[in-house]
């Protein structure tokens, strides 16, 4: 195990969650009670996070859409 | 009786004959005469509005009349546009404006400017006395403001499709919080009509449950301009968001009844849509301190454990030679995984493993396994020299998995190699 693995399966959630569930393993592994495989299993999942974050940073496109364009939709002042 | 006097009676001095005009000409002498006026040019009337019609070309024509006389208006289409009120039929108004001639209709009118309905008092009063009556119910109370949702996934926009204030939005949410989603419910943010169809766009936000966040949002104008944020309707319309309402209307110096409405107000378009979301442009600093506090924690509990394991195996690391290679070993594992958590690699992570292993190796019990053995005398001292023992005497050997009792043969010096 060289790389963390790639966070597919992470790509669907929202960015604030990888965010708040990076913190929660930061203050895990600070605390410092955790046996040692299972800190290092934090830690592997901890670089998956931090790696799914930083692409969503990278490759997010902001969405635009509109309300009720031709139903009910007014123009305007210098349409 | 004179005849001359008879005469005089009878002869009349030949008229200069009447200078007949055109109606054209009689019409622009008019026109001159009212344009030469200037009280004309400058007028207030009250009256009420009778017959308004509005043909395609956008203007508005009306009667203005009172009980006894009336005159005709005209409202532009460019100022039937900026009006605080659509004129209608009954109404009562006051209209600002100049009264000019119309040469083809031989007609007078008002052009109007602007028009605003009587016995209301001015646009200030009514803004004051609104303000009171929406205060006194408690709709403006610090209580009732919401707290924005930290990380809104779906943001609706109120305001014109057209012109800066869309397009800035845009922008800062681009450079800011690409992650989002922008809903544009469009509307007319001025004119007789606004009012309306503000209340309508918030509504189609309304009926999105997904929506987590509204701005609300106009350029700067004058207080007419920006009236339809003081309109009741649209106040209300606020106040019954189900969810929270950003308004940023006009400039820093404009407060809209709609302001004191929202759970937050900011002072222009551009700072509503900074003021909704994070700046996600500081995230990936943020993620990296994260990542490196991450790495940092588990350095410094692998080192914890491996003072323990130290202490455990003091006297055997003192005694095995090949420990202090181990250690050595470990030694530089430990830096490699340094120099893997500086260089930020996810190689760390395989120094990390190296170096859990290499701890492993360090305790007492795995030397042991490695097939090492520590000799003690009868007294329980560690044998470190074989002057510490005679042949003959008991000698107890602990390995592994337990102990063997032996007795010393004989003993060599310490040029002798002992040990493979």
């Amino acid at each position: 195990m060289t790389e963390p693995e790639a966070p597919a399966d992470l790509a669907a959630r929202p960015f604030d969650e990888l965010v708040a569930e990076l913190q929660r393993i930061v203050q895990a592994l600070e605390a410092g009670n955790l046996p040692l495989e299972e800190s290092i299993a934090r830690y592997r999942e901890a670089l998956r996070l931090h790696a799914a974050a930083e692409l969503r940073l990278r490759e997010a496109e902001l969405t635009i859409s509109e309300l009720g364009r031709g139903m009910g939709a007014e123009p305007g002042p210098e349409e | 009786m004179a005849p001359d006097s008879d005469q005089a009676t009878l002869w009349e001095a030949p008229r200069p004959a009447p200078r007949i005009l055109r109606v054209s000409d009689l019409n622009r002498q008019v026109r001159i005469l009212l344009d030469g006026d200037p009280s004309l040019a400058d007028v207030w009337v009250e009256g009420e509005v009778s017959q308004p019609s509005y043909p395609p070309s956008g203007h508005c024509f009306f009667v203005l009349k009172d009980a006894a006389s009336q005159v005709k208006a005209v409202l532009f289409r460019e100022e039937l546009a900026r009006a605080t009120v659509r004129p209608e039929h009954g109404m009562h108004v006051i209209c600002h404006g100049k009264v000019r001639a119309y040469e083809p209709q031989g007609s007078y009118q008002v052009y109007v400017e602007s028009i605003t309905p009587a016995g209301t008092g001015d646009l200030h009063q009514q803004y004051e006395a609104l303000r009171t009556k929406l205060a006194g119910e408690g709709l403006f109370d610090a209580a009732r403001k919401r707290p924005l949702p930290r990380w809104p996934r779906r943001i609706g926009v109120v305001t014109s499709p057209v012109g800066a204030v869309w397009r800035d939005i845009g922008n800062v949410m681009r450079r800011r919080y690409p992650i989002g989603e922008l809903v544009l419910s469009s509307t007319i943010v001025q004119g007789p009509t606004a009012s309306g169809a503000i209340v309508r766009a918030l509504h189609r936000l309304y009926a999105d449950a997904a929506i987590d966040l509204i701005i609300l949002a106009r350029g700067g104008g004058s207080l007419e301009d920006l009236w339809s944020f003081n309109d009741e309707r649209v106040v209300r319309a606020v106040i019954e968001a189900p969810m929270p309402v950003v308004v940023g209307v006009g400039h820093e110096s404009d407060v809209t009844l709609a302001d004191f409405a929202a759970d937050l107000r900011a002072p222009t378009p551009s700072a509503a849509a900074e003021q909704a979301v994070p700046d996600l442009t500081q995230f990936p600093a943020i993620l990296d301190r994260l990542r490196d506090r991450a790495s940092a924690a588990i350095f410094s509990g692998l080192a914890d454990r491996g003072s323990f394991l130290g202490q455990e195996g003091r006297a055997l690391a003192r005694l095995l030679p090949d420990t202090a290679a181990a250690r050595q070993h470990a030694a530089e594992l430990v830096d490699r995984g340094h120099r893997a958590l500086s260089a930020r690699t996810s190689r760390e992570l395989a120094a990390l493993q190296g170096l859990a292993d290499a701890l492993r190796a360090l305790s007492p019990a795995a030397t042991l396994e490695r097939g090492y053995a520590v000799a003690r005398l009868t007294d329980g001292s560690i044998v470190r020299d074989p002057a510490q023992a005679t042949p003959g005497e008991p000698l107890e050997v602990v390995v592994a998995r337990g102990t063997i009792a032996t007795r010393v043969e004989s003993t060599a010096g310490p040029d002798e190699e002992v040990l493979p």
